[in-house]
């Protein structure tokens, strides 16, 4: 090696050293072998979290505007990885599931699904039943490539904004109106007028609805789209036409229990059928309400009655619910369950494990095979899948499900007619097919 | 044209209500110059309380006298516990009404629950008025209003508690120097304020809901009815208050509801931009 004149560099005589080519050895193998051990020490560990528990995070509405379906979708996701656990876990390995409270707020939902996915390290997420967090999860879920399940009912999840990341086991907009709008419209009449809340979700139902209803040859008049927060309804109610022979109504919560409420103190359910969907009246007894529902046609995703689907798989999940078998209220509490929703945070950690089981998944860079496992995956009525056997279509990621006609009868649900699996199947052709994306 | 006079009459109703609940918030302002985002959540307590005292006792009037009542104690304890120690800092009420606005949520909904509930108007009935038919409860909802609205200028203006609330609103330390106990006037317009949201909370229950997230979409309307009235101008509170919901109900005889909404918010903006100080600014107060 030559060596440089030290006088080359007057200004910074001490800080240039030599270096003999002995030390140089000595200290680059020195190096490579601490370097070594430290990598086979920070792999050891990776490999070692990678064959612990499998981690399926859950965005929940715990606070909030939604908690009163957040608490049973906390509940059924606990029951599952209960079940799981004791019978041996995923794959043989242990399910933990960290929930993250979305405080019903799609800015706060996006933000801790992130902290769920880097933070908690969920490989997999059972996502919110809010359409509006559902939304903003998508994105991140993809970005972040971790399979997502929602139980919202936007159609976009598993539509125009769905991704091949985003999966749905329950029902959307598209689904509720090509199982519900024909029987209605046969049944309860062909001229139809509808009001909902001014945002995605309403105005989603009345498009799909209103393509139904217009191509059977019925008549749909103006929409009513009421603005969020409204407590007075008559100034909507008043401008409902006289000649609707069916007032389909979309609402939620509070919103929904003040449209019942003033809709039947103007005796608009003399004059007019009443159709909607279980959102309108998911996690509310009939009789909280003083009969504000009596005589109204609601779709279901899940009768709340044991008696309409009465087998050992629903018992049992009923009384893992801890809830009657009548009204799917809780057992010494008020609260009343949100069936046709909530049965997604239960039955998605089964479709999950049997996806993971299926594909071989071991860690985070097997996952697309889980989703190839997923698409297409058959479910039998069991024990994961109390609500029934489904289909989870492989184009659009949908759940193919049997859905129920139910009317409110002196306080109860009782169910009219029940639409099979098949039926929707043929009612609804995909729209989408999301394998064209790779992986 | 049924439609435009039977909205209208409906947006009077509404308007009375609203008022009554917005001239709490607006007493609370005037005098103590805490800006209460916490008003709603009273509202909300009043709706409430009658559902439980409604299940206690089975009897709406029970409720309809005793909620008012119980609001004035929550308000004068608030008062002491929140209020008290901050008063005088407008920025620092802003957070703490806040903070107090989430926790009576989440107390409510722990102890009531989250879901909906209903409460049965105690006067059933409808009659048909300009085409629709109408409750006869809101009526008598509106007829409350305008003797408890009446019933609390008479006490402002009739009374010696009234009074002193005036004296220490318009000058406080020449109150102090003439006696007046400010510290006592302070909590009785707070109690007061929370009385009349509980009020209003009871008479609405019957017609919208009960649900610990109901205070959240009054307190808006409240505040647009402040603004356009005047900050602290209470009758000019109950003016605006009508007359948007009056405006609210016209319009949507004509067109969507939400241009009716954004109408009523173009016309907050339009106050506020020519009349800064509300469109009844130099009223009487």
């Amino acid at each position: 090696m030559k060596r440089k004149d030290k006088s080359a560099n007057p200004i910074e005589p001490e800080v240039r050293m030599e270096l003999p080519r002995r030390s140089f050895l000595q200290t680059a193998l020195a190096g490579g072998a601490v370097a070594s051990t430290a990598y086979l020490s920070l792999t050891r560990d990776l490999l070692a979290k990678e064959s612990g528990p499998i981690v399926i995070g859950h965005q929940c509405e715990v606070t909030g505007g939604f908690s009163s379906w957040g608490y049973w979708h906390d509940k059924c996701a606990k029951a599952a990885a209960t079940l799981i656990n004791e019978g041996g876990g995923i794959a043989g390995r242990k399910l933990e599931v960290p929930v993250a409270d979305t405080e019903s707020n799609p800015a706060a939902g996006a933000r801790k699904l992130r902290s769920l996915i880097q933070r908690s390290k969920a490989r997999f997420v059972v996502g919110s039943v809010h359409s509006g967090i559902m939304l903003a999860s998508i994105p991140i879920a993809s970005e972040l490539k971790t399979p997502y399940f929602s139980a919202g009912e936007a159609t976009e999840a598993t539509g125009s904004k769905g991704t091949r990341y985003s999966f749905r086991t329950g029902t959307d907009t598209y689904a509720l109106a090509a199982a519900g709008a024909p029987w209605a419209f046969k049944n309860l009449g062909k001229n139809w007028t509808m009001i909902f809340p001014d945002y995605a979700w309403g105005h989603s139902h009345h498009q799909e609805h209103r393509k139904l209803i217009e191509a059977m040859g019925g008549k749909v008049n103006d929409p009513i789209a009421v603005p969020l927060g409204t407590k007075d309804l008559v100034p909507y109610l008043a401008k409902i036409p006289e000649e609707t022979e069916v007032l389909f109504s979309v609402f939620f919560g509070a919103l929904s229990v003040a449209f019942y409420t003033q809709s039947k103190s103007m005796k608009l359910d003399e004059k007019m059928k009443m159709y909607s969907v279980s959102g309108t009246i998911e996690a509310i007894h009939p009789e909280a309400i003083n009969g504000a529902a009596e005589n109204v046609f609601f779709l279901e995703n899940f009768p709340r009655p044991l008696e309409y689907k009465n087998d050992e798989y629903h018992k049992k999940f009923i009384e893992m619910m801890n809830i009657d078998p009548v009204h799917a209220k809780e057992n010494g509490s008020d609260r009343v369950m949100a069936k046709s929703h909530a049965w997604q945070s239960y039955e998605n950690f089964f479709v999950l494990k049997q996806a993971i089981e299926a594909s071989g998944w071991q860690r985070k860079k097997d996952t697309p095979g889980v989703i190839e496992a997923l698409e297409g995956l058959k479910m039998e009525n069991s024990l994961a899948h109390p609500q029934g056997a489904k289909l989870l279509r492989a184009q659009d990621h949908s759940g193919m499900i049997d859905c129920y006609i139910s009317q409110v009868q002196n306080g109860k649900f009782v169910v009219n007619k029940r639409i099979p699996r098949a039926e929707m199947e043929s009612l609804l052709p995909p729209r989408y097919d999301f394998r064209k994306y790779k992986l | 044209m049924d439609i435009v006079v039977a909205l209208a009459f409906n947006g009077l109703v509404w308007g009375l209500i609203i008022a009554l609940i917005a001239l709490g918030l607006s007493i609370i302002f005037g005098l103590l110059d805490i800006i209460n985002l916490a008003h709603g959540d009273f509202f909300m307590v009043g709706t409430v309380l009658t559902w439980f005292v409604l299940e206690a006792t089975g009897n709406y009037w029970i409720a309809f006298l005793i909620v008012p009542l119980m609001g004035f104690l929550m308000g004068a304890l608030v008062e002491r516990a929140v209020i008290q120690p901050i008063r005088g800092t407008a920025a620092l009420s802003i957070v703490a009404t806040f903070g107090l606005s989430i926790i009576i949520q989440e107390v409510v909904r722990a102890g009531f629950g989250a879901a909906p509930k209903r409460i049965l108007p105690p006067i059933e009935g409808t009659i048909p008025l300009f085409g629709i038919e109408y409750d006869i409860y809101r009526i008598f909802a509106a007829g409350v209003s305008i003797v408890a609205i009446f019933g609390f200028f008479a006490f402002l203006h009739r009374t010696k508690l009234g009074t002193w609330m005036r004296a220490v609103r318009f000058d406080r330390d020449t109150a102090l120097a003439m006696g007046v106990p400010a510290r006592t006037v302070y909590m009785v317009t707070f109690a007061l304020g929370f009385a009349m949201a509980a009020l209003g909370g009871a008479v609405a229950a019957p017609i919208t809901t009960v649900d610990f997230q109901t205070g959240v979409d009054v307190l808006p309307f409240c505040f647009m009815a402040v603004i356009i009235g005047g900050l602290g101008n209470l009758p000019g509170t109950v003016a605006a208050a009508v007359l948007l919901a009056v405006t609210e109900g016209i319009v949507t005889s004509f067109t969507d509801p939400t241009v009716a909404r954004i109408v009523s918010l173009c016309l907050m903006s339009a106050v506020l931009i020519a009349r800064p100080h509300g469109i009844f600014a130099g009223a009487t107060r």
